[in-house]
């Protein structure tokens, strides 16, 4: 094989690739068959699928008035979690960066301590708090506070570390406290980010409660679980599309709020 | 009064930033440090109010020993020396009322500073500032909407309501433009005789060091190479000072207005 001069050869194609490739392949296959995952049924089951769509797209709008009050017991949940996340966040987070936190192993601990904190998924929150506390809206409040702060927490945390250094300098050189430079300089900076965070948790509170009703929490989530045992599927549709309404109309006023912030 | 006395500062990384400088600065004086970008300019004005922590000899300023000076002390001092920076360093997001109210924090308590209610002797004293650089009739417009000049005289007015014994000035008009960068240095100029504040202003402009300084002082590699009245300052000094010819880009382009 000749080249001309100059010109670089063409890189061999990466055997590697290939080979992580075929392991995950191989892996998903294996996976597969330990579940005895098969699409068969599906297939041979249409008939059941079929009843079961018919009344997941035929409401029944006459449940409609019994579920307005767990509706609004979620959204509560929602809310007074979303806000009591959002406080607890703003001021933990001064601890997690290293430009409020000056005290080296203060701020080591909070970032671990988090890290944990995070790996811990909303339902088990869930799970944790209703046994503490019995089920109802006050653990999944609970629950609520504890996932959506691990989620503002981390966010504003980094939003602090990328603020801008000259305002602190400033702070510092006009004899100011460690707290002063926190909230005077880095407050006022972060806080259409950290608004548009809270915002969000909020959004994503509204959906996670209604998953958490699963485990007692109280709210629609638990309508929906015992319509959904039960098998009334045309009340089970008709919470659904209750809730996506009420989830599109949280999301729309969010933006709308996120965007006014952030102007 | 500040006293330097076999000043060394070594920061972490072994880099000499300032290299045994001795000398005084009486009060009222109004100082400007001269030298290439990197000889030691920044360094000499951090130190004066312990932004740059020194590492060898003594520096007093108004009393106060700085070296190994605790944190409190720091601050105490710091109260007493206002600095204005080369990019403003304003909060952006928060008025131009809320900025000069910086200048009092260290004498506004925990709740007070928590709430952001400020006391009205010192919205006073912010207003009388804000009318000293002639800018009070932007004091509730936000920060980030004022053009350079007039933010770095936001700045300026932030000094001013510290009621400060001692000004520093890190490079305050190499972000401006000429005619807005002789405005500044004059409002520094007024500030200093009206008041009596002692300035140190550090510039790389070698017309503007003329035009303004009573003293000047000449930094090269860390140490003072020259240290005296504006009028010995020729030609040949800044020569000497920068290590090679005057160049074009030593004087402010478009020249003094």
């Amino acid at each position: 094989m000749t080249t001309v001069a100059g010109r670089p050869r063409k890189p061999r194609t990466a055997w590697k690739v290939w080979a992580w490739l075929a392991v995950v392949a191989g892996l998903t296959v294996l996976a597969g068959w330990s579940i005895d995952f098969t699409l068969s049924p599906s297939i041979r089951n249409v008939d059941y699928w079929l009843r079961t769509i018919l009344a997941f797209i035929t409401p029944n709008w006459s449940y409609f008035p019994r579920i307005v009050e767990p509706l609004w017991v979620t959204f509560s949940i929602s809310l007074v979690a979303a806000a009591f996340a959002a406080l607890f966040a703003i001021v933990v987070a001064m601890l997690a960066s290293r430009v409020t936190m000056r005290i080296e192993w203060v701020y080591r601990l909070s970032r671990w301590v988090l890290a944990v904190w995070r790996s811990l998924p909303d339902v088990v929150w869930a799970m944790l708090f209703v046994a503490m506390v019995g089920s109802g809206p006050f653990a999944g409040t609970l629950a609520m506070i504890a996932f959506g702060f691990g989620i503002v927490v981390k966010l504003t945390a980094e939003t602090i570390d990328a603020v801008d250094r000259g305002p602190l300098d400033a702070v510092d050189a006009s004899g100011g406290t460690g707290f002063q430079r926190a909230r005077v300089a880095v407050v006022p900076a972060i806080l259409p980010n950290f608004a548009s965070y809270a915002l969000y948790n909020f959004e994503s509170t509204v959906r996670a409660s209604v998953v958490l009703g699963y485990v007692g929490a109280g709210g629609v989530g638990t309508a929906l679980a015992v319509q959904s045992k039960a098998g009334n599927y045309e009340n089970v549709a008709m919470i659904v599309l209750a809730t996506l309404v009420l989830v599109i109309v949280i999301d729309a006023l969010s933006w709308l709020l996120r965007r006014w912030l952030s102007r | 009064m500040i006293r330097f006395d076999a000043v060394e500062v070594r920061y972490p990384n072994g880099t000499v930033g300032l290299d045994g400088v001795t000398f005084d600065i009486a009060d009222g004086e109004f100082v400007v440090v001269v030298g290439l970008s990197g000889a030691g300019k920044s360094t000499l004005i951090r130190a004066v109010n312990g932004l740059v922590p020194i590492t060898g000899g003594s520096l007093v300023v108004g009393g106060t020993e700085l070296r190994g000076a605790p944190r409190r002390r720091l601050r105490e001092l710091r109260a007493r020396v206002g600095m204005i920076f080369q990019s403003f360093n304003l909060v952006a997001r928060t008025t131009v009322m809320q900025n000069v109210l910086i200048g009092r924090l260290s004498r506004t308590g925990f709740w007070r500073t928590l709430f952001g209610v400020a006391k009205a002797e010192d919205v006073e004293r912010a207003f009388r500032a804000l009318e000293r650089v002639g800018i009070v009739d932007k004091a509730y417009t936000r920060a980030s909407q004022l053009s350079g000049g007039q933010q770095q005289r936001v700045a300026i007015a932030r000094v001013l309501a510290q009621e400060p014994e001692v000004i520093l000035a890190d490079e305050p008009v190499a972000s401006l433009d000429p005619p807005t960068a002789n405005l500044v240095m004059r409002d520094l100029q007024r500030i200093n005789r009206e008041l009596g504040i002692t300035t140190i202003v550090n510039l790389h402009f070698i017309d503007l060091a003329r035009a303004y300084a009573d003293r000047v002082i000449g930094m090269r590699a860390g140490r003072v190479v020259f240290d005296g009245p504006v009028a010995e300052a020729s030609d040949e000094v800044f020569e000497r000072i920068y290590g090679r010819s005057l160049r074009a880009e030593d004087v402010l382009p478009g020249g003094d207005e």
